[in-house]
Parts: C-alpha cells; structure tokens; sequence
C-alpha cells in the first residue's frame, strides 16, 4: 500500500511578517511545514507502520519547499515528490499539476491540511480529490483503514460529528485532533538527507500561470482601545456603562 | 552570520522546537523544586538529543560539532538545567570513551549513553583541587585484576542520577601521574552528598562523589594508566565548546524577553526602547551575542576539521560566557523592577548564567589557556 501526504511550506504563525509594496514580505521570517500539513504527515507515517508499505510526500512550491520536504523526510517519509513552482498559483492550479502526480503514483490514501495557513482557501484537499475524480472527506479527526479499497473516517462538524466509511482511493483533509505529530529524531535526520527528492518543475504538469491573480496584501492591525472606566466617584454608572461597552461594542455579553 | 548546512538548520529548527514546547513551559517549576529533570531527559533520549554527537556505529546520532552547538544553545534557551546535563553527558563522557575508549568499553558503556539510556558525569574537581586538577588527592592503589580508588570529588554534575562517572584518580608519586577510571553507580563503595544548595542551574544536581575502597577492574581504565590528566583536559576542550553554547542559548533568551519587554512598555509618553540608554544597550548585547555565537561556531567547524581546537574552545567559552552573566544582567535592568520578580524569567536567567564563568574551566583559566596557546 502506498500512503501520500501533499504538504506546503508557509509562515510560521509566530512569524513576525512585514508589508512591502503591498505584498507581504516573506524573505525574513521563519518558513515552516505547515501545521495543518503535518497531521497529514503524521497520519500516514501510522499507516505505514500500521499496515506497511510506502509513506510519500509530494509538495508544491517553490525552492524553499525543500526544507519542509526534508522536515517530513526526518520525521520518517520514504520519499518525495516535489512539484517545483516560483510564483503565485492558485488552488485549483496547483490541485490540477498534484493530481497528475497523484495519477501516477496511484496511492491508496491521500492526505493533506484542512486548511492552508497561508491562503486559507479550504479548497486543496477537495480540488485534487475532484481532478482525479476521487471521493473527500474534510476535517477528519479520526482514521481507520479497513482494507485496500474502504476506510472510515470521523468527519467533525460545528455542532457534532459524522462517521462516514469511504471507498478508496480518497482524498482526505486533517482536522486537529486527528493524531500528535512527532518531532524528527537526530537520527532522522540523518537519514533524511539520503532519501530521494524527485524534482518536477511545474510548467511540465500544466502549470501556465495562475488563475486568480493577488493584487495586493495586507496585514490586519489591532488597535487596542484602552478604554478606561473611573469607577471611584460613581461605580454603579461605571458598572453600567461597561456592560454596555461590552454588550454594545465588544459584543461579548 | 555564517552558512549553516541545510540539515544543521533543520537540527536547530527541530531542537526548538522542541525545546520551547516541551521544556520552556517547566523550566520555572523544575527551577523551583529542584527535582532532576528525568522525564525531559527521557524525552530527549527519544529524539537522539543525549548521543548527538556520538557516532551512529556507536549508538549516537553522528552529528557534527556545530549541529551539537546549535542543538545545546536552543536546550538552553528553553531551559540551562537540561542543557548543562546533555553537554556534560554528551561532552565529556562520551567524548571520552570515543576518543579513548576500548571497542569493548565502547560497547558496554558508550553505547548507553549514546541512546539516552544512561546519563555521565565527569569526575575530576575535588574539595582542595579546582583550577590546578593535579593536585588531586584521589588515590588509586593497585591490586590483583584492578584498582582501588579511595577519595572525595566535589561540583559533580548529575552525581547520585548518573550511571556513569569517568573518576580521576592518582596512579602514582609524580605530580601528573593520573588515570581516568569507568565508575558505576552501583559499585560498592560509591556514596554521593545530598545536592548542593546553588544559585541557579537548580534541576541540574551537582553533588559530592565518596570513593571509599571502590574497585575498579583493569578492562574499566579509560585510556592510558599515567595519562588521565591530559585525557581529561582534551575532554574539557570539547566540554567547553558546550557550555559556551548554553551561555549563547542563555544570553538569548533573556536579551529576546528584553526586547520584546522594552517594545511593550511605555514611559514618559513613549516605549521604552526609543529612549537611547534602552536602545543602545539592547544594540551593544545584540552585538556582544552574534559575536559569542560565531566563536562558538568557529571552534566547533575546527573540531569538525579534525585538528587541535584548544584555542578556540577557551576562546569560545571565555567570551560567551561573559556575554552570558552581562546580557542577564543588563536584561534585568531592561525590565526594571518586573525584571527583578520570578514571573519575567530573567532573574532565573541570570542565577544560571553566572556558574557558566566558572565550571569547566574558570574564566581565569581561559585566559591561561589562551595565554600559553599564543607562544605554542
């Protein structure tokens, strides 16, 4: 059995980022393997060990992917597959150029973040399920592969939680709480470097251009408001009006 | 700052990871209790963090020197207690037994240390003999099959949680006839003193070794009989390039909770670090740090490179370690009275930072080294 997790480098969420021309400036902060993206990494190194067979990461991105690839690598994936890619892309771009990867390497499970911590679109997972005309489930908080073509799954909703049982080959998205990723080992590490990255640059998978151009980004800034209530003189009108700052403004009560 | 190797930065990123996860959150506590960090070091073990530098034959990691620098500076970033144990194990002992250990001995004794199962400590400090080591009174008295050690040795780190101690001890009459001994903890004879009461570094136990009629077979003699001095001082070579990592790890932390203090906190209108007295200090620290980094980095590509790195090393922890004491000190300063209170961690910072001027080598000695290095 062959299980793959498609992973993406991102910012980390500590990173201090700054705006630069209307663009976020990524060259001085701290890139990691999406957190999202290691569920799915750790999810299918247990498969592995579970039912044996091959744990394979395929990323997309550009160069600078290789150090999450290697982060995977070290916490124990066989190989990777690396879509190479400098530039913006959308999406359904890149879930087409994964797919034909996916096509080939004709895994049993797939499994991705449920989300993106840099775009946060939601729609990966599921856009690779549907170029390859696969079923999705998203946000899965557990796994269980009952054999080569069936697995359930718990599919966790706002107010409850599905189980569904899906036919495989499937493309699933990782929730939090699916499992705890583990750190790499020293040894791991080690080990990672002599494992194979087969590189594809992008363009041989279709990848022209993007279809959803960014224009411009910006970084939300919070103004704390400070707002100080003298309660000395008359403490019950102080009460008041911070119920209703709070009911009115805040809109927390 | 110089090239780090691609998997010596996937070491440091995935140590701090690590470090700030896991041991960061407890270091207040453990600080507290004093209790020895058992369960941080049996998660470390599972990362491969206490053979690092070990090679993988023997049941280490086989990393180089600078990956074995960056890792031990973020241990110590998150907590100096855990970082000082992992040095003296991985930096002493184990260089030790690599470098001058038997394949036998490698076997039974490297190879637990290595994986994490074992913990070593490094005996050579007694009550009368601190900067000159070769006034060590230890005796070891020879006997059919072995030796006899008999004597007191003194600021052992880990000493009662080890399993391990590479004792030295006096062969003979001349003033350097010493030899290093493989002692276990089990071994009759063996006693150790409660744990000192110290300023800082308090999960990091350092406590007496009583040697009283302790055995020793010949197949634990580490090295050669008469040349366990200069075993030692090439074992604290390698040692001081590790502490000098924990006081790089240190100073960084404190001056990062300075920075990031005097980029909140507001006085006369304005925060803080735009005032110059703030603002040049911070600079000067941040200075003083990348320097300290890069001598220790220099040293550890020199070990790397095979070759003498005695230099370096004194250099290394002389200038880092200075850093160290001044960046917690000054940090302290930064945040004012909040500084001065537990709950803002530098005050901790600084109580650990002080110690690292004196073991393995006072800051004296340092200058020693260096000075008798330039006319070699």
């Amino acid at each position: 059995m062959k299980f793959v997790a498609i992973i993406r480098q991102v910012p980390d969420g500590e990173a201090k980022l700054r705006e630069e021309g209307g663009r976020i400036d990524l060259s001085g902060a701290t890139m990691i393997l999406d957190q999202m993206d290691e569920y799915a990494v750790e999810e299918i190194l247990q498969l592995k060990e579970k039912h044996g067979g091959e744990a394979v990461i395929v990323a997309f991105g550009p160069e600078r992917t290789k150090e999450a690839i290697r982060t995977a690598l070290a916490m124990g994936a066989d190989r990777a597959v690396f879509v190479k890619h400098e530039g913006d892309a959308d999406p359904i771009t890149e879930a087409k150029a994964l797919a034909k990867v996916l096509a080939e390497e004709a895994p049993t499970v797939v499994f991705t973040g449920g989300q993106q911590a840099d775009w946060d679109s939601y729609a990966l997972g599921p856009a690779v399920a549907e170029a390859l005309g696969w079923p999705s489930v998203a946000w899965t908080t557990a796994f269980e592969l009952e054999d080569e073509t069936q697995a359930t799954a718990q599919h966790d909703l706002d107010e409850g939680a599905q189980r569904v049982r899906v036919r495989l080959p499937a493309v699933l998205t990782t929730q939090q709480g699916l499992n705890e990723p583990r750190y790499p080992t020293l040894p791991g590490i080690m080990k990672a470097k002599k494992k194979e990255i087969k590189e594809i640059p992008a363009e041989e998978l279709g990848v022209t251009g993007t279809k959803v151009e960014i224009l411009s980004q910006a970084i939300v800034k919070i103004e704390r408001k400070q707002k100080i209530l003298d309660g000395t003189k008359e403490p019950e009108k102080a009460a008041e009006e911070l119920v209703r700052l709070l009911h009115e403004e805040a809109k927390v009560i | 700052m110089l090239p780090l190797s691609e998997e010596q930065k996937l070491v440091r990123d995935t140590v701090r990871a690590f470090a700030r996860e896991e041991l960061w959150p407890l270091a207040p506590a453990y600080d507290e209790s004093g209790e020895y960090p058992w369960p941080q070091l049996g998660k470390l073990a599972e990362l491969g963090l206490l053979g690092m530098a070990t090679p993988e034959a023997w049941g280490g990691a086989g990393m180089d020197a600078v990956s074995w620098a960056l890792a031990l500076e973020e241990l110590a970033y998150a907590d100096p207690s855990v970082a000082v144990i992992v040095s003296v194990t991985s930096g002493l002992p184990q260089y030790m037994l690599l470098k001058f250990g038997t394949d036998e001995q490698k076997e039974r004794f490297l190879k637990p240390l290595a994986r994490g199962e074992w913990i070593g400590a490094f005996a050579l400090t007694e009550p009368q003999a601190g900067s000159d080591p070769a006034a060590l009174k230890t005796r070891a008295r020879r006997v059919e099959g072995g030796w006899v050690l008999s004597g007191t040795k003194a600021w052992i780190t880990s000493a009662g949680q080890a399993q391990l101690y590479v004792v030295m001890a006096r062969t003979g009459e001349e003033r350097k006839a010493i030899t290093a001994f493989l002692v276990l903890k089990d071994d009759p004879g063996l006693s150790f003193g409660l744990p000192e009461a110290k300023m800082g570094l308090h999960a990091a136990h350092t406590a007496e070794l009583r040697l009283e009629e302790v055995f020793v077979p010949d197949e634990r003699v580490l090295g050669e009989v008469g040349r366990g001095l200069s075993h030692a001082l090439a074992g604290l070579d390698s040692g001081r390039i590790g502490i000098a990592a924990q006081a790089v790890g240190i100073a960084q932390a404190a001056f990062d909770i300075a920075r990031d203090y005097a980029d909140e906190r507001e006085q006369f209108g304005r925060k803080i670090r735009d005032f110059e007295g703030v603002g040049f200090k911070l600079a000067e620290l941040d200075t003083k740090i990348a320097a300290a980094r890069h001598l220790v980095w220099s040293a550890a590509r020199r070990k790397d490179a095979g070759g003498r790195f005695t230099l370096e090393a004194a250099r290394a922890k002389l200038f880092a370690t200075d850093t160290a004491v001044t960046a917690t000190r000054e940090a302290i300063q930064v945040l004012g009275a909040n500084g001065y209170h537990k709950d803002y961690r530098v005050e901790r910072y600084y109580r650990d930072a002080k110690v690292t001027e004196i073991y393995e080598g006072t800051s004296e000695i340092q200058k020693l080294v260096i000075a008798r290095e330039l006319y070699r």
